[in-house]
């Protein structure tokens, strides 16, 4: 049983509060540019307006990110930027965790011959680096929007499969669950109060850190220009189409780059950490 | 008379003494003692329910509390005066004057180092691969009577091993004042007189032993000097004989009368089983072995309503794994166990040694429980009157099991086995871990559950007095 010492200790509320605050800012980030990305493309002009008059032109009030080198508005190329990312990794994130939360339990619960096959499955998708795969599929779905979703999740899922699968065997394997099966209280509510509770903070720390995986993974795909393809706005493919004029309109770079870093800080701020009780 | 005095001549050098020590979290005080004193030769026990506060006394003596709690006070070693509120100021004196030995050796180890080279580490002037510290180290092995073991990890070792090898890790350093807190968790009779054995020898040898315990036959056993501590202070004091024996305080009489072996309750008298009844659980031949290690073998057993059985032995002698194959929680290698069909549908329930385990650890208690309800057809009211008659509220159940003291939860274990309305409970150590007094609530509760409903009962226990105290029917495991 625990020490009396160590009940004393664990009524000392001070560490618990520590942690909401981080969260709550990282929130609120990720608020405005979930905003940002939502309102933008409705209020903003067209990102593809092309008016080679206004080159390069300098931040003003009216333009508050200037224009780039095809004369289109940076703000509004960057508002449809941030939504394409946040949706799709959205999209990936959530299919990976579905599909992954999925097979995992069913390859821990029903073991046997359904686990080995399902482990060989994911060891084979581990032995492909993540990049990999998704430049196979988005090669062959060439650019496509759809082919880069299919990359990334199909990239993805393994990690939550083998996490779920390691946790849910533990538990399924823990006294309270035997205790569980005595009083012949069926899988729902194995499910319920003994699996989900404690797959929960794991899948949240999962999902974040998936979101920023799935963000970084697109713009670095657009970056070496295998993802998404021009004219598109994509945060990746704005910032190198930015590189030539860095001297000249750093702004250009500045701003997709600004974006990227909001948007994987936020994610990372939103991980909860292993509640220890 | 002159001898007397010699002792307390020889007793002001060297003896440890307490004026008055006090520890605070928050608001609430945890420890309020005064005029502690131990002697050479003349050991001293703090005896004690858990959250009594003498866990914590331990620490404040040693200079180890957690940075949440406040000491003030001051304690004298000889002529040398120490601020108890001063963390840092007994540092010095860890291992080579002052040494504890933890609760639960096993955790307290180092898995990842050989026995061997953890004693050796506790040496005076100890480098890496110090042949000296290591000859040392073997030496002290050898006198806890481990010699062969130095080589072994941690894990491989049982929990009476683990304790002796912490044992010479903590008293290599040559600490002539010895703090051990709580020595008798989960450790069986035998393993447990080794080591009153070592420490009763540490006392011959001229040291001074402080013991924290909530096992009355070890604090008997060491003898000398007792406290009873009850709500942070000192309820009585006295020779151990004196105050275990013709305790004079009403508390220190409770303590003792809740040992076993002194047990008195309606249901101690064993119950009339109808002998030709049709048996429960009905094994035959069967055997189970670890690799070379036989559990047991060709062994029968028939288990009728009303009866109780219990499973003893020392610990890894297989009792648990008998119990769980009884039950059907088990595989056998050989043989085969029938059961009735009045047992199907969660009609045998199993309680667990460490209650915490045994629930879903990150909800309240209430939704699992309120699940045994639907599943079992029990209504509310029937919750609530077993809560109230094993004396608990029912605002407990919005807690997590975390957050209930190992007690309660037991007897909160044994309200939902309840609930199933059992044929046969399998109370695995379920109250090994409790001290004597919570042991005396939750054994009574269960039992009087198990007499009021005609159900059997398997107790598997390494505590032969807890045994015979409670079932009539014995089988005793890992005697070869």
């Amino acid at each position: 049983m625990t020490t009396p010492l160590l009940e004393a200790a664990a009524t000392v509320d001070g560490a618990r509060r520590r942690r909401p605050l981080t969260r709550v800012v990282a929130l609120g980030g990720l608020l405005a540019l979930a905003v940002f990305a939502v309102i933008g493309p409705l209020m903003l002009p067209d990102p593809a307006a092309q008016d080679l008059s206004r080159y390069l032109e300098a931040p003003t009030l009216a333009e508050p990110l200037g224009r780039d080198d095809y004369g289109r508005s940076v703000l509004a190329r960057l508002a449809h930027a941030a939504r394409l990312s946040l949706v799709l990794a959205a999209g990936c994130v959530a299919t990976a965790l579905v599909l992954g939360t999925t097979a995992g339990v069913v390859s821990a619960w029903l073991g046997g011959w359904v686990d080995a096959l399902l482990r060989a499955v994911s060891e084979a998708f581990v032995a492909i680096p993540a990049l990999l795969v998704v430049l196979l599929v988005s090669a062959l779905g060439s650019g496509g929007i759809w082919a880069l979703y299919l990359g990334l999740a199909l990239a993805q899922w393994v990690e939550y499969f083998r996490v779920v699968r390691a946790r849910t065997g533990l538990v399924l394997g823990s006294p309270a669950v035997e205790a569980a099966r005595l009083l012949r209280l069926g899988p729902v509510h194995v499910v319920r109060r003994h699996l989900w509770p404690d797959l929960r903070q794991l899948l949240t720390t999962l999902a974040s850190l998936g979101m920023v995986t799935s963000i970084l993974a697109m713009s670095t795909l657009g970056f070496v220009k295998v993802g998404l393809q021009p004219p598109r706005a994509e945060l990746g493919l704005m910032i190198t189409d930015s590189f030539p004029f860095y001297d000249i309109a750093p702004w250009l770079a500045l701003a997709p780059v600004t974006v990227l870093f909001l948007l994987t800080v936020c994610f990372l701020g939103l991980r909860t950490s292993e509640d220890p009780s | 008379m002159t001898e007397t005095a010699l002792v307390t001549d020889r007793g002001t050098d060297h003896a440890l003494s307490v004026p008055r020590a006090t520890v605070r979290h928050g608001t609430v005080t945890l420890v309020d003692v005064a005029d502690l004193r131990i002697a050479p030769g003349r050991p001293l026990t703090i005896v004690g329910e858990s959250g009594s506060g003498k866990s914590v006394l331990a620490h404040a003596l040693m200079g180890t509390l957690p940075p949440e709690l406040v000491a003030e006070g001051s304690m004298a070693i000889g002529p040398a005066r120490f601020d108890l509120a001063d963390r840092s100021g007994r540092r010095h004196l860890w291992g080579r004057e002052l040494a504890l030995l933890p609760q639960e050796p096993g955790l307290s180890l180092d898995p990842t180092m050989r026995v061997r080279a953890q004693v050796a580490e506790g040496a005076r002037g100890w480098r890496p691969r110090d042949r000296a510290a290591l000859r040392l180290a073997d030496e002290r092995l050898d006198h806890v009577g481990l010699a062969g073991s130095g080589a072994a990890y941690p894990h491989t070792l049982s929990g009476g091993m683990a304790q002796r090898v912490a044992y010479a890790a903590a008293t290599i350093g040559g600490a002539r004042i010895l703090v051990v807190d709580e020595p008798s968790k989960g450790l069986d009779p035998a393993s447990l007189d080794r080591l009153a054995d070592l420490l009763a020898g540490h006392v011959a040898d001229g040291g001074l032993l402080l013991t924290i315990t909530h096992d009355l036959r070890l604090a008997r056993r060491l003898g000398g000097e007792v406290l009873v501590m009850r709500d942070a202070s000192v309820v009585e004091g006295g020779p151990a004989d004196r105050v275990l024996t013709a305790p004079r305080h009403a508390y220190t009489e409770r303590l003792v009368a809740a040992e076993p072996s002194r047990w008195r309750h309606a249901w101690t008298s064993p119950p009339t089983a109808d002998r030709t009844a049709e048996p429960l659980v009905s094994a035959r031949g069967i055997s189970k072995s670890y690799g070379d290690h036989v559990l047991f073998r060709d062994l029968s057993l028939d288990i009728r309503a009303g009866e109780r059985w219990a499973f003893t032995g020392p610990s890894g002698a297989g009792k648990t794994t008998l119990g769980n194959a009884v039950v059907g929680l088990a595989s056998l290698d050989a043989g085969s166990v029938a059961r009735h069909p009045a047992t199907r549908g969660g009609r045998v329930q199993k309680l667990y040694q460490d209650p915490t385990s045994s629930f879903p650890r990150r909800v309240p208690l209430e939704g699992p429980l309120r699940d045994v309800l639907r599943r079992h057809g029990a209504g509310e009211d029937r919750l609530r009157s077993l809560l109230a008659h094993v004396g608990l509220p029912p605002e407990i159940l919005r807690r997590r099991p975390g957050q209930v003291s190992g007690g309660e939860l037991q007897r909160i274990a044994v309200v939902r086995a309840m609930l199933a309305r059992p044929v046969l409970v399998f109370a695995d150590e379920a109250t090994s871990r409790l001290d004597l007094a919570t042991q005396e609530t939750t054994m009574d509760l269960l039992m009087t559950e198990v007499t009021g409903t005609g159900c059997a009962l398997l107790l598997v226990t390494h505590d032969p007095a807890l045994a015979a105290a409670v079932t009539e029917h014995r089988i005793e495991l890992g005697q070869a």
